[in-house]
Order: C-alpha cells, then sequence, then structure tokens
C-alpha cells in the first residue's frame, strides 16, 4: 500500500490487550481456568475475535482521520504514524496499567503434548495452525478473487484502478484495516503464547517487524518469509550460544543483506 | 571595487549587512544570551538553573535534528542514541579513571565525537544509498540495539542501575569557592557556565552550517532531489555528511547532559522516550528553522516540570476517580495528542509559522514602493 506504518506495533498491543479483557471477563464465569474443552475453545475463540474487531476499529479510525491525510507522503507517514502509536500505547497505559499483566490461559490449553519424546506446548500447535489458516486466507483473497486483483492493481497505480471506477479510498481502507485486524490477533494469540503482556510489547516486535521487511524487500510477501525465517533462526541459535546478541546478531545479518543487496532480498530497484 | 554599480542584489545585501546589528532578531538573541548569563545570579534557585541548563542541552541536541530532518529531509530514529553515546562516553571515562582529571573530560568529548562520526558513517553510508525511508526503519534497529546493549552489557555500563560519577576539580559537585556577589560559586555553576559556552558555541556553528554553501545544497536536495542531482551534486555524500555533522552534535549534548547530572542510565539517555522528546521538540518549534529547537525545547521542559502540579490539580478535583488520575499520570499522551495535531495542521511548527507571516509582512511591502 506504500504507507509505512510505525503503529503496526501498537495494533498489536491492543490486540494482545483485547484477549486478555475478554479472557479475564469469561474467567468470571468459569470457564478459562477450569472450563471444559468447549468452553476454552471458545473463550479463546472470543479473545481473538475481540482483538480483530478492535484491530479493525482502531485501523478504520486512524487510516480515517490520520493517514488519508498524508498519503504520498513519507516523511509526514512516518511521523505521524510514531506519533499514533505512542498515543495508544499511553491508552493502554490509562486503561489498564503501566505494568505487566497476566493473561489467564484456559486449562485446556496449558500443558504439552508428548509425542515420541518431543515435548510439544499445545498452544504453539494452535498457533501454527491459526498462522497457517490466516496466511492461507490472505493468500487466496489476494491471488484468487476479484478483490484481490483489485488491491494488486491499486498497489500497482492507484489513478488507473480510480478511472476503471473503483473507490480506491474505500478499498484502501478496507486493506488497512485488515492488516491492523490481523496484526492484533498476532498480538493476542501472542499475549496467550507468553503468557504475560505489557504496554510496550508492540515497540519491541515492531522492530522485529522492521529487520524482517528491510532484509526481505519491501513490497515482497515471500520475502517477509523468507525474511521472518531469517530472522527467527538466527535469533534463537544466537540466543542459545551467546544470549545477550541475538538482536544483535539480526542487525548483522540486516547490515551484510543491505550490503549486498541493498534492496532486500525479494526487493525491486525503484 | 570593480568600479560598475551595484546590482540592486549587492545593494540589497549591502542594506541588510549594514542593519544586522539592530535587527529585532540579533536583539532577542542578546538579551536571550544575557539572561543566560546573569541567571544564576539573578535567580538563585536551584530547579531554575536545573530548568536552564536541560533546555539549553536540549535546544542544542534539537536544533542538530533539526539539521538532519528539517534541512535534509531524512528521518532518523538513532539521535538518542548518539545522545547516549555521548553520555555515556563522559560517564565511562570518568567513572573508571581515577582519580578523575580535566583531561578526561576532553578525552570524552573527542571519543563521543570520533564513535558517533564513525557509527554514523556506517549506518548512513549502508542505508542511505537505497531510500531516505530505509534510513529511518535502520536507525530504528540500532538504536534499540544500543538500548538494550545498555542493559544487558553490564560489566561495562552496570546495567539498569547505571553510572554515576564525579567530575574533575572545580566542576566537581562538592567544590566551593567562596560568594560573588551574594551568589555561591560552586561546582555545579560552573557545570552550567560551561554548559552555556559550549552550547552557545555549538549552536552558532549550527547556524552557520545551515547557512553555508553545503547548508544550501542540502535545502534544494530536500525539495527537490532529481534536479539537485542533475545540477551536478552528489547527493548521496550531502546526505551522510549532514547526518554525520548532525549526529555528532546530539552526541556532544549527550556528553553535556551527563555532566550536568553526574549520572547516565540507559532509559534517561538512550530509551525511546528521549527520542520521542526530541521528536516533539523539533515539531513544536518547527521543521527547517534551526531556532525552534529553543522554543520546542523549552516548552516540553518546562511543561514537564509543572506537570506533577497538574497531577496534584486532579487529585483535587476528582479526588474518587481513579481514571482521571490515571489520565493525569499519562502526560505524554497529551502531549503526543498535540503532536499529531502539529504535524497535521502545522508543520511548520511556531517558528515557521512567524517567519512566513513576517516573510509575507516584507513582500507586501516590497511590493508597495
Amino acid at each position: 500500500m506504500d504507507v509505512l506504518n510505525l503503529a503496526h506495533g501498537a495494533f498489536f498491543a491492543w490486540g494482545a490487550y483485547a484477549g486478555f479483557a475478554v479472557l479475564n471477563a469469561l474467567n468470571g464465569l468459569g470457564w478459562v481456568e477450569t472450563g471444559t474443552l468447549g468452553q476454552g475453545i471458545l473463550s479463546v475463540l472470543l479473545a481473538l475475535l475481540a482483538a480483530l474487531a478492535i484491530g479493525g476499529v482502531l485501523g478504520l479510525f486512524l487510516e480515517r482521520v490520520i493517514i488519508q491525510r498524508v498519503y504520498g507522503d513519507h516523511l509526514k507517514q512516518i511521523l505521524i504514524t510514531m506519533g499514533a502509536s505512542m498515543v495508544l500505547a499511553e491508552v493502554i497505559k490509562v486503561l489498564w496499567s503501566p505494568n505487566n499483566q497476566t493473561v489467564l490461559v484456559p486449562l485446556s490449553f496449558t500443558g504439552s503434548y508428548d509425542v515420541m519424546d518431543v515435548v510439544i506446548n499445545k498452544f504453539r500447535v494452535v498457533a501454527i495452525v491459526v498462522g497457517l489458516a490466516v496466511y492461507a486466507g490472505v493468500m487466496a483473497v489476494m491471488q484468487k478473487t476479484k478483490l484481490g486483483i483489485i488491491i494488486r492493481a491499486g498497489v500497482e497505480n492507484r489513478e488507473v484502478v480510480q478511472t476503471l471506477g473503483y473507490n480506491i479510498n474505500r478499498i484502501f481502507t478496507g486493506v488497512f484495516m485488515a492488516g491492523a485486524a490481523l496484526a492484533a490477533v498476532g498480538g493476542s494469540m501472542w499475549g496467550i503464547f507468553r503468557e504475560q503482556i505489557t504496554p510496550a510489547m508492540g515497540d519491541e516486535n515492531l522492530i522485529f517487524a522492521l529487520i524482517v521487511v528491510i532484509i526481505g524487500g519491501m513490497g515482497s510477501v515471500t520475502g517477509s518469509f523468507l525474511g521472518a525465517c531469517m530472522v527467527g533462526l538466527a535469533f534463537n541459535y544466537v540466543a542459545y550460544l551467546v544470549p545477550k546478541l541475538a538482536l544483535g546478531a539480526n542487525i548483522l545479518i540486516m547490515v551484510i543483506i543491505l550490503l549486498i543487496k541493498p534492496w532486500g532480498l525479494m526487493g525491486r530497484e525503484q | 571595487m570593480t568600479g560598475q554599480a551595484p546590482t540592486p542584489v549587492q545593494m540589497e545585501r549591502q542594506r541588510q549587512r549594514a542593519r544586522r546589528y539592530t535587527r529585532p532578531g540579533f536583539l532577542i538573541q542578546l538579551a536571550l544570551l544575557a539572561c543566560l548569563v546573569a541567571g544564576p545570579m539573578l535567580m538563585p534557585s536551584f530547579r531554575v538553573m536545573d530548568l536552564v541548563a536541560k533546555i539549553m542541552i536540549f535546544a542544542v541536541a534539537v536544533a542538530s535534528f533539526d539539521i538532519i530532518l528539517g534541512y535534509t529531509g531524512i528521518i532518523s530514529f538513532a539521535h538518542g542514541m548518539f545522545f547516549g553515546l555521548g553520555a555515556y562516553s563522559v560517564a565511562l571515562i570518568c567513572h573508571y579513571s581515577q582519580p578523575v582529571q580535566y583531561h578526561h573530560l576532553l578525552l570524552a568529548g573527542l571519543l563521543a565525537a570520533l564513535i558517533s562520526a564513525v557509527v554514523a558513517v556506517v549506518i548512513s553510508a549502508l542505508s542511505l544509498r537505497v531510500k531516505a525511508i530505509f534510513f529511518a526503519m535502520v536507525t530504528l534497529a540500532v538504536a534499540e540495539f544500543c538500548h538494550i546493549l545498555g542493559y544487558q552489557w553490564s560489566s561495562l555500563t552496570k546495567g539498569e542501575d547505571g553510572v554515576s560519577f564525579k567530575l574533575p576539580g572545580v566542576f566537581n559537585a562538592d567544590w566551593s569557592g567562596g560568594s560573588l556577589w551574594g551568589t555561591q560559586i560552586n561546582g555545579r555553576l560552573l557545570v552550567y557556565y560551561l554548559i552555556l559556552v559550549v552550547a552557545v558555541l555549538l549552536f552558532v556553528g549550527l547556524v552557520r552550517f545551515v547557512r553555508s554553501p553545503v547548508g544550501r545544497v542540502l535545502k534544494a536536495i530536500r525539495d527537490n532531489e532529481q534536479r539537485a542531482t542533475a545540477l551536478g551534486y552528489r547527493v548521496f555524500r550531502y546526505r551522510v555528511l549532514s547526518t554525520v555533522f548532525g549526529s555528532l552534535v546530539s552526541s556532544l549534548c549527550g556528553a553535556l547532559f551527563a555532566m550536568w547530572l553526574s549520572y547516565v542510565n540507559p532509559d534517561t539517555v538512550l530509551g525511546t522516550p528521549l527520542m520521542l522528546n526530541i521528536l516533539l521538540m523539533v515539531i513544536i518549534g518547527g521543521l527547517g528553522t534551526v531556532y525552534g529547537g529553543i522554543l520546542g525545547a523549552a516548552f516540553i521542559k518546562i511543561a514537564e516540570t509543572w506537570l506533577p502540579d497538574l497531577q496534584k490539580l486532579a487529585l483535587s478535583l476528582w479526588p474518587k476517580v481513579e481514571f482521571m488520575q490515571r489520565l493525569a499520570e499519562r502526560w505524554i499522551l497529551l502531549f503526543g495528542i498535540l503532536y499529531i495535531l502539529s504535524v497535521l495542521f502545522f508543520p511548520k511548527g511556531v517558528v515557521g509559522t512567524l517567519r512566513d507571516r513576517a516573510e509575507v509582512r516584507r513582500l507586501r511591502r516590497l511590493g508597495r514602493p
């Protein structure tokens, strides 16, 4: 979409807090920490849905009120989304508190499976399934539907799509909302997985997202996928060997990639 | 003189030169300088002196950020990091050298300049080749890395606890040299004057830089990169130069800040809040004005000192409503909203808007001879 959104991390954090709030409320009904399998699944689903809704609403608001005014001006986009991310993180601190919160995890999702002596955390399986489903869904919409064609064409050339009679502004608002909603779902999954959330969690993850995008090259989903694999693997291996230098290793990779291919692995020269 | 009659442009320049010591701008600068020099004598309150010293340091830091953002059109999220590098080089050198001496301060300043110049060259050489936007992302990542390094490398930086140190000789807070005209002369006061001298020198340097031929080229690149390239300027080199210069000044500001506090920790000199503060100050003061830095820094720092009173007010107005108190506690929220509004509706800031008005008035006067 050619929008640089530094507030993406804030959507992530908002999703986590929305999920946290829903799980807390449902725990009042006795669904979460003591409930049955069905209640557990339902409560996680509700938490994800709440995150989706919150992300969508925030995305709609941000796009309509702020970002639409600064289309085409990268400098202002960076400045203003930085401000928005600051405000959103502060609102979290007002509504909840600046301190860490512990997320309640449904009984049926705690613990792990033991498959031939390999211990697999239960929620990891859920996370992988949901992640793959979201990826498949996004790819299907983008590649197979008419909407996907319009979006891809709009990214390529706004004006032409507009002259063909599509309301590109409305479509881009929708795309932005979808992006924000997915970030929020990701945040809520992360919150349940880590069992702990902080208002600053958005910024922490934003750094990784930026490194991934720089390594992979802007405007390429496959590049991002490659970048994410490299960053994730490098982080885990280096964290195992020299824990303190894990982020440094990622920055080193980024520097090397920038030296060899200044546009990223899959990026196109503009 | 060549004997030819001066052109109208030359005549206008000569007229401006003749007026330069009576311009209102110059008189305001002079008055401000006099206030800063005489301030500690007239108002012997530590709170005020602390505030003024911080405003001076941040005014220069913000003005140097303005060189990068306002004059070159590059967003660097590492400006706070350079500030922190300067602060840490002073703190570590003074902390680890026993006994600490004057030349250690000089050494620390040189070290700060050297480290920040090298880091800035490396970062900008890597990421400015591509697109100015990459620079923003790379600096954000590197700055976050340095922040984490400040925490984790605890054998050197003492991690979260921070480094406290003593300044040498007459700058030491315990030193006392009697009193002059009723003002106590002590280490704090001398550090204040040291900051004043260095800050004024740096600020004058920044203003000269902006008005130099290099500064004009930077503005040209910001306004129309293709045209500047076509005119034969090496855009990449100029961008690197401006980034390195701005970052270097920022690290010296950090060194002054560390000297003033005699203490550094990762959150105050390397963290994101510092970077956000600098961004706020530059936006409120006005992009591309340099002088905006003074106003922005003064506004934010004065507001910060008054905000505890706002909290007390909230406590007295709504003693039962916890939500309102939390809102008053989160004053960054108010700053953030102010920031977004000023980026949207007031992009030139206070100084820029005033300057535009003055320019309109001048043109109108020229139009009616």
